[in-house]
Order: structure tokens, then sequence, then C-alpha cells
């Protein structure tokens, strides 16, 4: 039999680790809880589980320190975080310090099985994922994170905060097909009617921008009905 | 009443206290002679006379100001309020939705299990309430991302937008924009939040209609804002009513029976007035509502 993978859920909130913990058993997880971050650290330094699903909002340690001192132990383990205060900054920041990806509260535990298996498929195990990357590059485009500049042909350009926003999450999560719906939750932190339309705006900044040709593209590709996907390939740099 | 439409008067005003108080504590009036250019008593008293008038600005500026920081107090209040409820409810209602999930893959449970299918509706109306809860805390303190729209563009693409919903169908919607003698005139904003803002007027017509009723979304420039209208021929809103219905949560009374998260026009309003604009209502019980949204150009 196939190892199942290994998943440690950091919640503190017992009503919400009883009945996740079940859901991801049964979808084909194995399943371990933690409920705080001390308690996460220090299931850390007996086991290895393949994966962190980590609230942000919990007493004693909280997520942001938590995964803050993973980082710096230069461990590269794959985490989502799940954000609950619905404010950009926070969101920005998730992705800034590492996670590999995160989910606003409250969610569809779908989604979240959704997330852990984009998360592994992406992830190699033992290297830097591009998330921790401050220095993006690809053929014909670099995007400073730390400085928030990007630049096509050697050339820089100014997208709008949206647009690099936007670009930011793409370039993280390459090869990945982003629905437009996860997209504007990305950059909005909520989702409305005509929110998608909104999306299609910044993308086509971007391709302006990146001279990117929607029909033949380098970077950014359109998945009919379905979202984008970024397919050029990327590499981070410290 | 408003006391400043007699601001003129306070010079005459001033006159009639200082010489009152002349014939009552002086004594007589005593005669003064000055000998003094005539030019120099103009000066002196049109100065005079600036000093009064620009005190009584000064005064009128500082009630306004004091006025709105209550209104804002209040407001902000209340921001904070929401925003907490919007905290609390996030926890249960996660552990509530993987809780569902659970059921719903347990063998036992029928896939058309109403009591589980009627649940889930209920979870995901909750969900959506606290989705603009969060939508209205986050519109305060979020910065705009100002850039030059195209109010025509805009009202066209949420026009086309509100077109594909079934609910359209059996509605007579009319798109009205004037082309001449010139097109609109474009605003400094946040075209996302500005289209989020009609579509939320529009969504709301819609839902009030009744097949057979007309709605209108329209727009026209006066000579410094640019207003847009949603006018509908549906129940109207009742006279007491009408100063509540941007208010946040507020149902009114005949469309309780109607689902809705009651944050739609407050929504609405924030996002104008972070804009610098303003909206109101025009209603008729019976006969329809037209609200606007005014822009500064």
């Amino acid at each position: 039999m196939e190892e199942r993978v290994h998943v440690l859920l950091v919640d503190d909130e017992p009503a919400i680790t009883e009945n996740l913990a079940p859901f991801l058993t049964r979808a084909g997880f194995k399943v371990s809880i933690a409920s705080d971050g001390q308690q996460a650290l220090d299931f850390l330094t007996q086991s290895r589980p393949d994966l962190i699903v980590m609230d942000v909002l919990m007493p004693r340690l909280d997520g942001r320190e938590t995964l803050r001192r993973i980082r710096q132990e230069g461990d590269w383990i794959p985490i989502i975080l799940l954000t609950q205060v619905g404010e950009s900054t926070e969101r920005a920041m998730a992705l800034e310090e590492g996670a590999d990806d995160y989910l606003n509260k409250p969610f569809d535990p779908q989604e979240l099985t959704a997330r852990i298996k984009a998360v592994l498929r992406r992830v190699r195990p033992g290297e830097r994922p591009l998330v921790s990357a401050t220095m993006i590059i690809c053929t014909g485009l670099r995007f400073d994170r730390s400085a928030r500049r990007v630049f096509v042909d050697d050339q820089e350009v100014t997208p709008t905060p949206r647009a690099l926003h936007l670009l930011e999450y793409m370039i993280t999560h390459p090869d990945e097909l982003v629905s437009r719906e996860r997209l504007l939750d990305v950059v909005w932190g909520w989702d409305y009617p005509v929110g998608t339309r909104a999306v299609d705006t910044r993308i086509a900044e971007l391709r302006r921008l990146l001279k990117d040709d929607a029909a033949d593209p380098r970077f950014i590709e359109t998945v009919p009905g379905l979202g984008y996907r970024f397919i050029a390939p990327v590499e981070g740099e410290a | 009443m408003n006391w400043r439409r007699f601001l003129f008067l306070l010079p005459l005003f001033a006159g009639i206290l200082a010489s009152a108080w002349l014939n009552i504590f002086a004594g007589s009036n005593p005669i003064l002679y000055v000998r003094l250019d005539l030019g120099t008593l103009l000066l002196l008293t049109g100065g005079f006379l600036s000093i009064l008038v620009g005190a009584g600005q000064g005064f009128f500026l500082w009630v306004d100001q004091r006025e709105e920081r209550l209104l804002d107090d209040t407001a902000r209040e209340r921001r904070r309020f929401l925003s907490r409820l919007d905290h609390e409810l996030k926890n249960p209602i996660t552990a509530v939705l993987a809780g569902l999930a659970n059921l719903r893959n347990a063998a036992h449970a029928a896939s058309d299990d109403k009591t589980l299918i009627s649940v889930e509706d209920q979870v995901q109306r909750i969900r959506r309430l606290i989705a603009d809860l969060r939508k209205l805390s986050d519109l305060e303190t979020r910065p705009l991302e100002l850039d030059t729209v195209d109010i025509a563009g805009l009202l066209e693409d949420v026009y086309q937008s509100v077109l594909n919903k079934p609910e359209t169908e059996h509605v007579e919607l009319k798109l009205l924009i004037p082309h001449a003698p010139w097109p609109l005139p474009t605003v400094r904003g946040d075209e996302d939040l500005l289209s989020l803002a009609v579509f939320n007027l529009l969504e709301n017509a819609l839902k009030f209609c009744e097949p057979g009723d007309a709605i209108e979304l329209r727009a026209f420039e006066d000579q410094n804002s640019v207003t847009i209208e949603v006018a509908d021929t549906g129940p109207g809103i009742a006279e007491d009513e009408i100063p509540y219905v941007w208010d946040e949560l507020y149902r009114a009374r005949a469309v309780r029976g109607i689902p809705g998260s009651g944050l739609g026009l407050a929504l609405v309003r924030a996002v104008v007035q972070r804009h610098s604009g303003s909206v109101s209502v025009r209603s008729r019980e019976g006969s329809g509502t037209v609200f606007l949204i005014r822009l500064p150009v």
C-alpha cells in the first residue's frame, strides 16, 4: 500500500480540528493535530509530516511566528496558512513570509484538499520553494520581490498594485491552473459577482506589460472556462 | 434653521451691540472727533468687517467639524463592531462547513437528505453574510487604486454582466447613456469598486422587481459631477423607511421575505463615500424607486 501523505493540522479551535481531521482522513491523508504553534514546533522535532496546515491566530505562538521560526531553520516543509483577517496586507504577508499557499476562513473543506494537493504537486522535497525566493527569474522576466519591482528584458515596468499582486501569485505558483475566483480572492480577499471581469482586466494589463500574446502566450495562458496558468519555466533566487 | 444664511448681518449686529454697550455703560453717547484720511477710514472699516465675517465663518467651520467627528466616531464604532462580529463567526462557520462535509461523506447519508440540504443552504447564507461584512470593513481601510474611469464603459460592462442572469428575462432592462453633445466625462476612481457599487444597485432593483417591471440604468453629467441612476418600476419603499435603506443590515418591511444580506446598499454607500461622492434615493410606494450615485468629475 502506498504511504499516505502526512498532514499536521494546527489550530487552537477544537471545533475546527475535530471536524477537519476526519474530513482530511477520509480524503486519504494521515492527520496529526497540534493546538498551537509551540506544540507544532515540538511535534516537528519528533516527527516529519509532509505538509502543515496552520491557523494564523493562535495563543502562545501564532501561525506567523511559527512559520518564521520554521523557515529560519532552513526548513522548507510545505505550509498552508489559514488566514482570517480579511485585510490584503495579511494575505500579501503570508506569501512573503514563505507560506506555500493560504486560504481565507471560512473555506470549503474541498478547497483545502485541492490546495494541499496543488502544493504537494509543486513542491520538490527539501528544495527552497519559490514563495520563499526574493528574486524570481524566467526568460525575459525578473521579479524582485523584496523591492517589488518587475523587469521585462531588463527594462523596468510598473504594474498597478493589484496587477503586481496577481503576477506575484501566478509566478510563485507556476504550472498551476488558477481559477478567476481564486485570483479574485488573492487580490481582493473576497469575491463579488462582477469581480471576475476585474481579474481579466488585470491579466490584460499584465500581458500588455510583459509583451505577452494571449493567442500564443509566453507567460500567462488562458484556460478557457477555467482560469489562467503561468506557463514559463521559473527559477527562484534567495 | 441655517444660521449661516444670516452671516452677512454679523457686522450690523456687532454695530448694534457696540452702540448698546456705549449707551448703557458709558452713559450718554459720547461724541468722538477723529481726523483721518477718508481712504484710511474706509480701509480700516473694511478690515474690521472682514475680521468679523471671518470669525463667523470660522465658528461655523468648527461646528461642522465637530459634527463630522461625532458622526465619524459612531460610524467607526459600528464598523468595528461589525468587523469583530465577522471575526467571531469565521471559526464556527469553518467548523460547520467541515462537519457538513463529513456528514455528506458518511455512508449512511442519502444525497437528497432534505435536512442536510437545508442546513447547507443556511450555512451558505451565513457565509455570504460574513463575506459581505468583511467587504464592508475592508472597504474602510483598503487603499483605493485610482485611475481614469470611463463611466460609460463601466456601465456597459455591468449592464452586460447582469443581462446574462436568468432574473432579467421577464424584466425590461435598459441602458441609457448620453452621447450628445459630448460623451460622459471620465472620473478618477477605483474601477473595480465602482463597478461593484453599480452592480449592487442593479442587482438590488432586479431582486425586488416583478415580471413586467422596467429597470433603467442611466447616467448624465452636470457641471462638476456625474450622476448614475438605477430606476425601477418595482414596489417602491415606504416613506418612513427611506432614511434607513443605506444602513448596515437594514431590511425593509415589505421585502423581508426576499433573501439578501442587507449589506448591498451599505457597500454602495461605502464605495461612493470613499470616492467623495454621495448617494441618495427617491421612491414612491407602489410606483418605483430611483437610486442615485453622484461622483465628482
